[in-house]
């Protein structure tokens, strides 16, 4: 072989990764040419400082876009299929913004935990978000500009407010049948984002004053799949049995076969025989 | 106890492709370093490669149908991030500069100076400065013959050549890159 064709080869050879007659002939070439085994060891010095880790790293923002990303594709793609049986009220994308932060924080806690869960790299899991870290108050305060008016149950309360007080905020808001938009919105927001679970059950339980609205019928199956505690999920798949929500029926069908949860599993397959009674 | 196999890539992004798109998250914590890694070496700014993995996720959360059964993962995403990076680098150069106040304490974006080379004395720092010099396409090709997840073959269809100009092209970007390599060496000694 030629001087240049072994040369041509050496990061592939260098790296394990040509065939072993190769090998060998690249081996034979280099161990007598004085000039190829000077251009090896410049090759390696070279390679080793490439395959060093950049200067920079990726922040943590990176992953809580990506994350809200996926979370606002699955709220696209799994959304329930229209019903024909009455007309559809005219929704605007205000009416899911809530939702879809929700979601989206859902993901970043889901992928927080997820990590701490199934990683022991410390690297890992000190990139993974929190609350307070600085990015996550900039992207709060980024929205709270962008909408000007988020009132009633807020990602800043989220970060500010204790357990105890959202749960409060919460079941204050269950003694109202008549709440505007804001507090519905807020209720929907709890539900999908807040951490704790009796918040979110308190969420479902105040919604069922509002269960005759089908943007909070609609807000309550897109969350289900999404729910990571059985609890809510079964209080869910009951609010959506109760309000005769024949919409769920698509998320109650595959709930009921691919839940984790057995218990959810059951519900789910219960309420569909009430929904959807001719299936059974 | 027997502990389960971890799903690979290419079963993890088939999932996403048939709905579970939550396997993307799996796919993201697996490959976004490297990613962003390649990446930062290759636009040489820490922001430009972030949106640009940003971009690249969103691109296989989008067009998640093309992944094929035959498919290798790394290659489609590492292709996906060739185009994304080159759209990313035509728009730069045509948007005017712009400098954002917020930015101006930040250390993200990597600029080097001669001053900062000097006291840096940090051969990371000169690597990227010498990549910085390389044609754009010399260093597309020798970044991606480093990623060992990618064949020569890989390289080459990513780079839409064969696999002998592929590989002839990256032994001359890495004689290139340590002759500019040097050069920054020198300067910066005297």
């Amino acid at each position: 072989m030629k001087c240049e064709a072994v040369q041509e080869r050496m990061m592939e050879w260098m790296d394990g990764r040509v065939a072993p007659d190769l090998a060998n002939e690249l081996k034979a070439h280099v161990d007598v040419c004085p000039g190829c085994q000077a251009e090896l060891a410049a090759t390696r010095r070279f390679a080793n400082l490439l395959d060093r880790p950049p200067i920079a790293a990726p922040s943590s923002a990176l992953r809580q876009r990506v994350f809200a990303s996926i979370a606002q594709e699955m709220t696209g793609a799994s959304a329930p299929a229209p019903r024909t049986d009455r007309p559809r009220p005219v929704r605007t994308w205000r009416t899911f913004f809530p939702l879809l932060q929700g979601l989206g924080a859902c993901a970043l806690l889901a992928g927080g935990y997820w990590l701490g869960a199934r990683r022991s790299n410390p690297v890992a899991a000190s990139a993974a978000p929190s609350p307070s870290a600085p990015a996550t108050q900039q992207q709060v305060a980024e929205i709270r500009q962008q909408l000007g008016q988020l009132v009633g149950y807020t990602l800043d309360q989220q970060q500010h407010s204790s357990t105890d007080q959202r749960l409060q905020a919460v079941l204050r808001t269950a003694a109202q049948p008549n709440a505007d938009q804001n507090v519905i919105d807020g209720l929907i927001t709890a539900l999908a984002m807040d951490p704790c679970v009796n918040v979110r059950l308190s969420a479902v339980q105040a919604l069922y004053a509002h269960a005759s609205r089908e943007d909070v019928r609609t807000a309550i199956s897109v969350s289900l799949p999404r729910e990571p505690s059985p609890l809510v999920q079964l209080a869910m798949i009951d609010f959506l049995t109760a309000a005769q929500d024949r919409a769920a029926v698509p998320v109650l069908t595959k709930l009921s076969s691919t839940a984790d949860d057995p218990s959810v599993k059951d519900a789910a397959g219960r309420a569909l025989a009430q929904l959807e009674p001719s299936h059974f | 106890m027997l502990e389960a196999t971890p799903a690979t890539d290419h079963a993890l992004m088939l999932a996403v492709r048939n709905g579970r798109l939550e396997a993307m998250g799996e796919l993201f914590e697996r490959h976004h370093g490297a990613l962003f890694g390649f990446l930062f070496k290759l636009l040489g700014e820490r922001t430009a490669a972030e949106d640009v993995a940003q971009i690249v996720f969103e691109r296989m959360l989008k067009y998640r149908h093309t992944y094929r059964e035959e498919g290798h993962f790394a290659a489609w995403m590492y292709h996906m991030a060739r185009r994304c990076a080159a759209d990313q680098a035509r728009r730069s150069a045509r948007a005017p500069a712009a400098t954002d106040p917020a930015q101006l304490d930040a250390t993200d974006n990597f600029q080097p100076a001669a001053a900062e080379l000097a006291a840096a004395r940090d051969d990371r720092v000169l690597l990227q400065a010498a990549l910085d010099k390389l044609e754009p396409a010399d260093r597309e090709v020798l970044l991606l013959s480093r990623l060992q997840e990618l064949s020569f073959a890989e390289v080459a269809a990513i780079m839409e050549c064969s696999a002998g100009a592929a590989r002839v092209r990256a032994h001359r970007a890495m004689q290139a890159l340590r002759a500019h390599f040097f050069q920054l060496q020198q300067k910066v000694a005297s």
